[in-house]
C-alpha cells in the first residue's frame, strides 16, 4: 500500500470519528487537528509519493498541499465560527457538519491524487453528495432550494462525466485493450496518439460538460452562487473551491489526451474552441451578474465562476506558457479566494453573526469603524481579487493575456473586455466597505484568525512575484507535459 | 454469438421504449411502473452480459440492480406518492406531444452521433452505446419537461439506468459494479432527501415552480 492511500484515507477516518462523537466545540477543535495532520501528510507526500491507482504526479501533489493548507486555515477559522453559531443547530447536525468538512477535503485529495479516471469520478461523486448535505445543513427554505439545485445540476454533471469516462475507456481500447490500464491517466497520455480520435472527441464533450458542471463553467454554473450563499460558511465557501480545482485539473488532463491525439495526426478535434467558448461565456456572465448583488457570498460566488472561466480559457489557448499561466492562476486563486472568504466570515462575525443572511454588503459597510485591521484586510483581499498589481493574480492574468495576444489575437478582445468589466465590478465594492459612514458601533477586536488571512494574502503575493524556482520548474514541467 | 447480440439488443430496445414512454405519462404511478420495468430489464441485461462476458462483476451489478432499483426504489417512490397523496396528474412544462417529438429527435441525435464515431468498436458495443445515450438524453429531457420534483427524480433515475446500460456493454470495463453502487448511493440520497424535505413540510407541494424563493427575494 502506498503512502498516498494514507493521505487520502486519513480525512475519511477523521470524518468517521467526528461524525460519531463530540459536541460542537470539541468537534471544531478535532476538525482543526485532523486538518493539520492532513496538511502535514500532504507535504510528506512530496517525499514518499504513490503508485498504482494513486500514482500522484507533481502537479497533483502541489494542489494536494494547497488543499491541505486551505483545509487547515478554514478549519481554524471554523473554530470561532462554531463557537458563535453553536446554538443554531443541534449537536448531531454539528457532528455531521464536521464529518462533511473532512469528507469534502478527502474527496478533493482523492480526486487530485487519483491516476484512474474511474476513481476520479468516484471522488467527484462523493464530493457532490457531501456538499449537497453541507449546503442544506441549516434546513432553511433557501438552503434547501440551493441544495436541490446543487444536487440536480451536480447529479446530471456527474452522470454526464461517467458517460464521458466510459467513452474514454472505449476510445482507449484500440491502444490499450481491456482492463485497468485503459483507465490510467499516465497510460492514456502515453498512448493518446493511438486512441480512437472521433470517440475521444465525443468523450471530451461529455467530460467537459460533466466536470464543467463541477467547475461552474457557464452554462452549467447555476448552482454555485446559491450554494455559496447557503450553509455554514467555512464549508460551503472556503472549502468548496477545492472541488472546483479537481474538476478543472480533470478537464485539463482529458484535454491533453485530445490535444495529443490531434497533434499526432489522430482524428480528434482540437479541444481549444470548446474551452475558449465556455471560458468567455463564463467571464461575461460573471461580469454582468456582479451588478445588483446584495449578498457578498453570492457576489464572490460569481467571481469564482469568472476565475474558472479564465482558467478554462487559458487551457483553451494551449501551449506550455498559457497552461503555465492557467495553472499558476488556479494555484493563486485557490489561495486567495478562501482567504477572502475567511476575512468575510470574520467581518460578518464582527458585525453580529456569521450565519447565512448576514453577508449583505449593506451589512458590511464602514467595516473599519468596527475594526481597522479586519476592514482593510477584507478590502485588500477584494482588491487582490480584481487582479491589479501588486496582487499575485496580476502575474498569472498577465501571462494568460500575453499568450492570447501571441497565439490567438482575436480572442484577446473578449478576454480583455470581460476581465476589465469584472475588475471594475469587483473594485466598486471596496469604496462603501471602507469609507461609508459608521453606524454606531463599538470597536471590536479582530481576533487571531485575521492573521491567517494575512498569511493567505502574503502567500498569493510571494508565490507570484518571488516565485520559488522549484515551483516554476514544477509548474513548467507539468504545463509542458500536459500541453 | 448471434443470440448474445439479439437478446442484448432486445433488452436495450425495451429499456429505450420504457424511457420513451415515460415522456408520455401524466401520472406518477405510471411513470414509476415504467421505471420499475426499465430497471428489471436492465438487471436482466446485466446478468445476460455477465453470462456472455463471463464476468462476475456484471452478475453482481445485475443482482444489485434487481434488488435495489427493481424493487426497493420503486417501493420507496410509491410510498412517497401514497403518503403524500400525489395521485393527481403531474404538471408538465411542455405539451406531451411536443416533448415526445423532442424525445424522438434526441434518439436520432444519439444514433447519428454514436454510430459514426465508433466505427472501430464491436458492433454490439456501438449499438448498445447508441441506445444507452438515447436513454440518458431522454432522462435529461424528462427532467426538463416536468415541474414535479418526483417526476424529475424519475427522470434522473432513468438517466442513470442509461449509464449502467452503457457500462455493462463496455468490453471488460473495470469498476462496473462499483460505479453502479456509487450511482445508487446518489439516487438513494435523492429519494430519501425528497422524503425528508416533504416530511419537514418546507415544500407545501413538490411542484418546484413554487419554491424559487431566492429568485423572488432578489439576490
Amino acid at each position: 500500500m502506498s503512502f498516498a492511500w494514507i493521505v487520502i484515507a486519513w480525512p475519511f477516518l477523521a470524518a468517521l470519528v467526528l461524525g460519531l462523537a463530540g459536541g460542537p466545540r470539541a468537534g471544531a477543535i478535532g476538525n482543526a487537528v485532523a486538518c493539520a495532520v492532513s496538511f502535514a501528510l500532504s507535504l510528506a507526500l512530496f517525499a514518499y509519493g504513490g503508485d498504482g491507482l494513486v500514482a500522484t504526479d507533481a502537479l497533483a501533489r502541489l494542489f494536494g498541499t494547497v488543499s491541505g493548507f486551505v483545509g487547515l486555515t478554514a478549519s481554524l477559522v471554523n473554530i470561532s465560527y462554531v463557537m458563535g453559531d453553536a446554538a443554531r443547530m443541534p449537536v448531531r447536525r454539528w457532528r455531521l457538519y464536521h464529518a462533511l468538512f473532512q469528507i469534502v477535503l478527502g474527496a478533493s485529495l482523492l480526486g487530485l491524487y487519483a491516476d484512474n479516471i474511474g476513481l476520479l469520478w468516484a471522488a467527484m461523486e462523493g464530493g457532490t453528495i457531501a456538499m449537497t448535505l453541507g449546503v442544506s445543513l441549516y434546513r432553511s427554505p433557501t438552503g434547501l432550494e440551493a441544495a436541490w439545485k446543487y444536487f440536480i445540476l451536480g447529479g446530471v454533471g456527474i452522470g454526464l462525466a461517467l458517460f464521458g469516462t466510459m467513452l474514454v475507456y472505449l476510445a482507449a481500447q484500440p491502444a490499450l485493450g481491456p482492463g485497468l490500464r485503459a483507465m490510467s491517466f499516465a497510460a492514456l497520455a502515453g498512448q493518446a496518439a493511438h486512441m480512437d480520435g472521433a470517440l475521444l472527441t465525443l468523450a471530451f464533450l461529455f467530460i467537459l460538460f460533466g466536470y464543467g458542471t463541477k467547475a461552474a463553467l457557464v452554462p452549467l454554473h447555476g448552482w454555485l452562487p446559491d450554494a455559496y450563499a447557503e450553509g455554514p460558511a467555512p464549508l460551503t465557501t472556503a472549502l468548496s473551491g477545492l472541488l472546483i480545482n479537481v474538476a478543472l485539473l480533470a478537464i485539463l488532463r482529458f484535454r491533453h489526451l485530445m490535444q495529443a491525439n490531434a497533434a499526432a495526426g489522430g482524428s480528434a478535434m482540437h479541444p481549444g474552441p470548446f474551452l475558449l467558448t465556455l471560458g468567455v461565456a463564463s467571464l461575461f456572465l460573471a461580469a454582468f451578474s456582479f451588478s445588483r448583488r446584495r449578498d457578498a457570498r453570492r457576489f464572490f460566488g460569481f467571481s469564482s465562476i469568472e476565475q474558472s472561466g479564465l482558467v478554462a480559457f487559458a487551457f483553451g489557448i494551449g501551449g506550455p506558457v498559457a497552461l503555465f499561466g492557467g495553472l499558476l492562476h488556479m494555484l493563486l486563486h485557490s489561495l486567495l479566494k478562501p482567504g477572502l472568504f475567511l476575512a468575510l466570515i470574520r467581518a460578518a462575525q464582527l458585525r453580529g453573526a456569521a450565519a447565512p443572511g448576514f453577508y449583505a454588503f449593506s451589512h458590511l459597510r464602514g467595516l473599519p469603524h468596527v475594526n481597522k485591521y479586519a476592514g482593510w484586510l477584507l478590502a485588500l483581499c477584494i482588491f487582490a481579487l480584481a487582479g491589479l498589481p501588486p496582487s499575485g493574480l496580476f502575474a498569472s492574468e498577465f501571462i494568460i493575456v500575453s499568450q492570447t495576444i501571441q497565439i490567438n489575437p482575436w480572442m484577446s478582445l473578449p478576454l480583455g473586455l470581460g476581465m476589465l468589466l469584472c475588475a471594475v465590478a469587483i473594485l466598486r465594492q471596496i469604496g462603501p466597505l471602507l469609507f461609508a459612514p459608521a453606524p454606531r458601533e463599538t470597536y471590536r477586536k479582530a481576533g487571531w484568525e485575521a492573521h491567517l488571512v494575512t498569511l493567505h494574502l502574503l502567500l498569493v503575493f510571494a508565490l507570484a512575484f518571488l516565485t520559488p524556482p522549484a515551483l516554476v520548474r514544477l509548474l513548467g514541467q507539468a504545463a509542458g507535459a500536459l500541453q | 454469438m448471434s443470440l448474445t447480440f439479439s437478446l442484448a439488443h432486445l433488452m436495450g430496445g425495451i429499456i429505450l421504449l420504457c424511457g420513451f414512454l415515460q415522456l408520455s405519462q401524466r401520472r406518477l404511478a405510471a411513470m414509476i411502473t415504467l421505471y420499475q420495468s426499465e430497471a428489471l430489464v436492465l438487471s436482466a441485461a446485466a446478468l445476460w452480459q455477465g453470462f456472455a462476458q463471463h464476468e462476475l462483476a456484471l452478475y453482481l451489478t445485475g443482482l444489485i440492480t434487481f434488488a435495489l432499483k427493481g424493487l426497493l426504489l420503486p417501493w420507496g417512490l410509491r410510498e412517497i406518492v401514497q403518503r403524500f397523496g400525489m395521485i393527481r396528474a403531474v404538471e408538465t412544462a411542455l405539451p406531451m406531444a411536443v416533448s415526445m417529438i423532442f424525445g424522438l429527435a434526441l434518439i436520432g441525435i444519439a444514433v447519428l452521433v454514436v454510430l459514426p464515431s465508433t466505427e472501430a468498436s464491436l458492433s454490439l458495443t456501438r449499438e448498445d452505446l447508441a441506445i444507452a445515450l438515447s436513454v440518458v438524453l431522454l432522462g435529461l429531457l424528462l427532467m426538463i419537461v416536468r415541474r414535479n420534483a418526483l417526476a424529475q427524480i424519475i427522470g434522473f433515475l432513468s438517466m442513470e439506468n442509461g449509464l449502467v446500460l452503457a457500462a455493462i456493454g463496455m468490453p471488460g470495463m473495470p469498476f462496473v459494479a462499483e460505479f453502479s453502487v456509487a450511482l445508487l448511493v446518489l439516487l438513494a440520497f435523492l429519494v430519501v432527501g425528497v422524503f425528508l424535505l416533504r416530511i419537514r413540510e418546507h415544500f407545501d407541494t413538490l411542484d418546484l415552480s413554487g419554491i424559487e424563493q431566492i429568485e423572488r427575494r432578489g439576490r
